[in-house]
């Protein structure tokens, strides 16, 4: 596995959720945000001691956006023919493995791709749920041989003893 | 009807098909990144400039199972004739990596053969060649708790009963 590459450390400006004004007072009314949109609404006037509203000024540094802690950006992948496009990009994208119907967890696997002199995206695989433990152990072995990250590389392959 | 294929130039087909490809693997993660699968691309990012399939002139670098690495090059002149369109060259397990990557550059960017592409051929020529190492195995992870007690106490007798 290839560590990613550098990047310039990865800051979250509002890691906490945004709730719905007054959703906290009444069961009826969501914690999914909307915008306040009354004539003489006190959030939506950014009164002192209200709840800030998101803002596109919350957003992340381009440079870190889709990172994962790692520094990798996630890529789904099915097979072994997925992970071969990560040949190039194993510093920035890791594996994930998916499938469909195995079981309902969500899986990763992400590929980091080296990135060398153009701009890769730090990437790391993660293998699809519904992927066997047959395939995910010759995802793994080929994401090894390529150096790619594979984010739930364990998923399915160990076993209790 | 005959098609005429001298009027459908490369930026033409660029557009026709950036937007979907049988090469084309899209993904919505990371923004919605999209990669290919094209053997002619040398990055598989899917771009104007890495695709090998729009380009009339491509070059492609893969792992070979009989050799190491297998370089091809599109012919231009006989793009429609698909048996005759590609030029292969092998590189042995042998070949010295920096050897491998002259001989790449040697016929293809020093021949003015894609030269904007130099760059992205060495480094595929290496990504190729190191994934073609054999990888050293895991170690194997050590027993923790329990677990070790049980294994310790198995091998050395009255050790378990010491540590618990």
């Amino acid at each position: 596995m290839v560590a990613s590459k550098k990047h310039v450390p990865i800051v979250k400006k509002h890691t906490a959720r945004f709730n719905r004004h007054q959703s906290d007072r009444f069961k009826c009314v969501g914690a999914s945000w909307r915008k306040p949109k009354g004539i003489d609404n006190r959030v939506r006037r950014r009164f002192k001691g209200q709840a800030a509203m998101p803002k596109i000024g919350y957003g992340s540094n381009k440079k870190t956006r889709h990172l994962m802690p790692s520094g990798h950006k996630a890529f789904l992948v099915h097979n072994t023919n997925d992970l071969d496009l990560l040949l190039m990009h194993n510093k920035t994208y890791a594996a994930e493995y998916v499938s469909t119907y195995d079981n309902h967890l969500p899986f990763r696997f992400t590929s980091l791709c080296s990135a060398t002199t153009w701009e890769d995206p730090n990437s790391y695989d993660r293998i699809s749920h519904s992927v066997s433990s047959r395939k995910r152990i010759e995802i793994v072995a080929r994401a090894k041989q390529l150096g790619v990250k594979v984010t739930n590389g364990k998923a399915k392959i160990t076993t209790e003893s | 009807m005959t098609s005429q294929y001298e009027n459908i130039s490369s930026d033409l087909l660029w557009e026709c098909v950036r937007g979907n490809n049988a090469f084309l693997v899209k993904r919505r993660q990371a923004g919605g990144v999209q990669f290919s699968r094209d053997f002619l691309n040398l990055t598989n990012k899917h771009s104007r400039k890495y695709e090998g399939f729009v380009n009339e002139r491509a070059i492609g670098l893969q792992p070979s199972p009989s050799a190491s690495m297998t370089l091809t090059t599109k012919i231009a002149k006989n793009a429609n004739r698909p048996a005759k369109a590609f030029q292969t060259a092998t590189f042995s397990a042998a070949t010295p990596a920096r050897k491998a990557y002259r001989g790449i550059v040697n016929s293809t960017a020093k021949k003015g053969y894609r030269a904007d592409l130099r760059a992205e051929a060495v480094a595929r020529a290496s990504a190729v060649k190191l994934s073609l190492r054999k990888k050293r195995e895991n170690p194997k992870a050590k027993l923790r708790g329990r677990k070790r007690v049980e294994a310790e106490g198995k091998k050395g007798g009255a050790l378990g009963e010491v540590l618990i």
